[in-house]
């Protein structure tokens, strides 16, 4: 009997110098490496395009070379392309997107949250908003031009409008997320309403308006160029578009590379300005 | 003083009827008390408790401290509450400090201020840490300070400890009983463990199932001797311990028979 009350101790064993670090096992990638996969994948297609266009297996008008986009991307950033330098162009499709990104987030953010706050911001904002919004932006395009000219503003404005309901849609959905008990602890803290808006709501929404953001640069994207297409006289759109009515396909690859490394350069600025503002996602 | 008059809350029912949570509960929390609510799950304990602090309002009844009626949340009611509601944003230290930013004080006096109470809950070298990296104990422990941060008159704890095991709960209990040895702050408690009740309270009330109703009042003094001797084994041991959780034991699971303990005291 009294075996079974015997205290013993079991001699510790050494730890290693270095001990091996462990995490919980995760559901789904969270966060595991696919840098490589995604590089190799690159590469095999990169070497493809090589392979099909040594054995002439495509005719060129269809798909060029890879040295012959190369060199048609060194000519026009010498030579500039369609009246305008490739500076011009990037310049000018990058100004109305960031511009209309600006505008966008700047009343999207604060309108979404009035409407996650407020009866009446939401029972007014609601109905053209829920209106317009599952329109595809080409649709209203034509109107735009019509009320604001063939400028940039109808461009700016057509773009603000597909940035604004995505992003304006996650700051209400960010609202809705906030759980009660966190309220409730500032109140008993002594917060007042604006300070519960600055340290609490604001930062329980951030995460979501952040994700909204990322949508609405993807949608201002395919908006920008499919508007840049149909009327323009700059922007990388426009050059893919005058190219193509002379069957320039090495020019609308250019173009269609150039657009990819800049939607690319978003997305991860996207992904820092996230780990920089919301570090603690998904950690509670 | 904390008072509580004939408090009743009845919450909306489904098909239009109504759900009668709190009938007529009366309490008082004097200075240096332990105040502990006890009673089955869904008696209306967290009803009562989110009453005083203001996030509910009564269908009949009062609620005054210190003479002042309550309607809204407020810093001199600090409020622990069962699911950790830290702000994953923030270090431990500013999370501790968070009510004194609202109270406008200067970053140093409320760092300073906010590593005082993270030495008093035993938690000083986490300063820095971040929210989700604490164990569920530390991260109650740094609701204990946070709560205690702006200096409330009485502090309101819902199952505090309900989430965590036996062994870090006896841990927290004594911290518990140290912070208010050491501040003499009032605490209104819930559970609905009779030992933590009786281990913790210098007044016990026990709720009837719906609609929750004050049964019995018991005034202990375990908590006192607890804080004087520090001997929890003599406090356990003790015929009087075992007694009192028998009885209550049969109030909290016979409601009917409860109603003749009602205003039942003991020394
Ligand atoms: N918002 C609400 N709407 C309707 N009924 C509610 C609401 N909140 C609580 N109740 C009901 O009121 C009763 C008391 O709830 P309360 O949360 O106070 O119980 P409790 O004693 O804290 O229980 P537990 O120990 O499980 O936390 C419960 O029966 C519950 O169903
Ligand atoms: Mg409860």
């Amino acid at each position: 009997m009294t075996d079974a009350a015997r205290t013993t101790t079991a001699p510790l064993a050494e730890p290693a110098a270095r001990p091996r670090t462990v995490a919980l096992r995760p559901f789904g990638l969270d966060g595991a490496r696919t840098g490589p996969i995604s590089a190799v994948t690159g590469f095999l297609l990169i070497a493809m395009w090589f392979l099909v266009s040594h054995y002439r297996l495509v005719t060129p008008l269809f798909l060029p070379a890879p040295g012959e986009v190369a060199a048609q991307f060194i000519a026009i950033l010498e030579d500039g392309y369609a009246g305008a330098t490739l500076g011009e162009h990037v310049s000018a499709s990058l100004l109305r997107i960031l511009t209309a990104a600006l505008i966008a987030a700047s009343l999207g953010i604060p309108l979404g949250l009035a409407m996650g706050l407020n009866r009446w911001a939401k029972g007014v904002l609601d109905t053209p908003i829920e209106f317009y919004w599952p329109l595809p932006p080409l649709a209203y395009l034509p109107l735009m031009i019509i009320w604001l000219g063939i400028g940039e503003v109808s461009k700016i404005a057509l773009l603000t409008l597909a940035m604004f309901a995505p992003i304006c849609l996650s700051a209400q959905a960010g609202l809705r997320s906030l759980p009660i008990e966190r309220v409730n602890a500032a109140l008993s803290l002594g917060a007042t309403r604006w300070q519960l808006f600055r340290a609490i709501v604001l930062p329980s929404a951030l995460p979501e308006i952040l994700t909204g953001l990322r949508i609405a640069i993807g949608v201002g994207w395919s908006t920008l160029v499919a508007a840049e297409l149909i009327a323009a006289t700059r922007g990388i759109g426009f050059m893919i578009m005058s190219a193509s009515h002379f069957l320039a396909t090495d020019v609308v690859f250019v173009g269609i590379g150039i657009i990819a490394a800049w939607a690319f350069a978003f997305s991860y600025g996207m992904h820092l300005l996230e780990s920089w503002l919301v570090p603690w996602k998904g950690k509670t | 003083m904390l008072r509580v008059q004939n408090a009743s809350v009845f919450f909306p029912g489904r098909d239009g009827g109504t759900i009668h949570a709190l009938d007529r509960a009366s309490l008082d929390i004097d200075a240096n008390s332990i105040v502990v609510a006890l009673g089955a799950s869904g008696c209306g304990k967290s009803t009562l408790l989110n009453a005083i602090a203001g996030f509910l309002p009564l269908s009949d009844g009062s609620i005054t401290l210190d003479g002042r009626p309550v309607e809204r949340p407020g810093a001199d009611r600090g409020v622990v509450f069962q699911k950790d509601t830290l702000l994953p944003w923030k270090s431990v230290l500013d999370n501790v400090a968070l009510g004194l930013d609202f109270a406008g004080l200067p970053l140093r006096e409320r760092r300073d201020r906010a590593a005082e109470l993270l030495r008093l809950v035993g938690l000083e070298g986490f300063a820095k840490a971040a929210p989700h990296e604490l164990s569920g104990g530390m991260r109650q422990r740094v609701g204990i300070a946070r709560a205690l941060a702006t200096d409330p008159k009485i502090l309101l704890m819902d199952e505090p400890f309900g989430a965590l095991d036996s062994l870090t709960r006896e841990q927290m209990q004594e911290l518990l009983v140290d912070v208010w040895a050491r501040t003499g702050k009032r605490i209104f408690f819930i559970t609905h463990s009779i030992e933590e009740a009786l281990f913790l309270g210098t007044t016990v009330v026990v709720m009837s199932p719906r609609p929750g109703r004050i049964v019995a009042r018991f005034d202990l003094d375990f908590v006192r001797r607890f804080a004087a001797e520090r001997d929890v084994r003599a406090i356990l041991s003790d015929p009087e311990f075992g007694d009192l959780h028998n009885r209550i034991r049969d109030l909290v699971h016979r409601p009917h028979h409860a109603a003749v303990h009602r205003g039942e005291t003991l020394q």
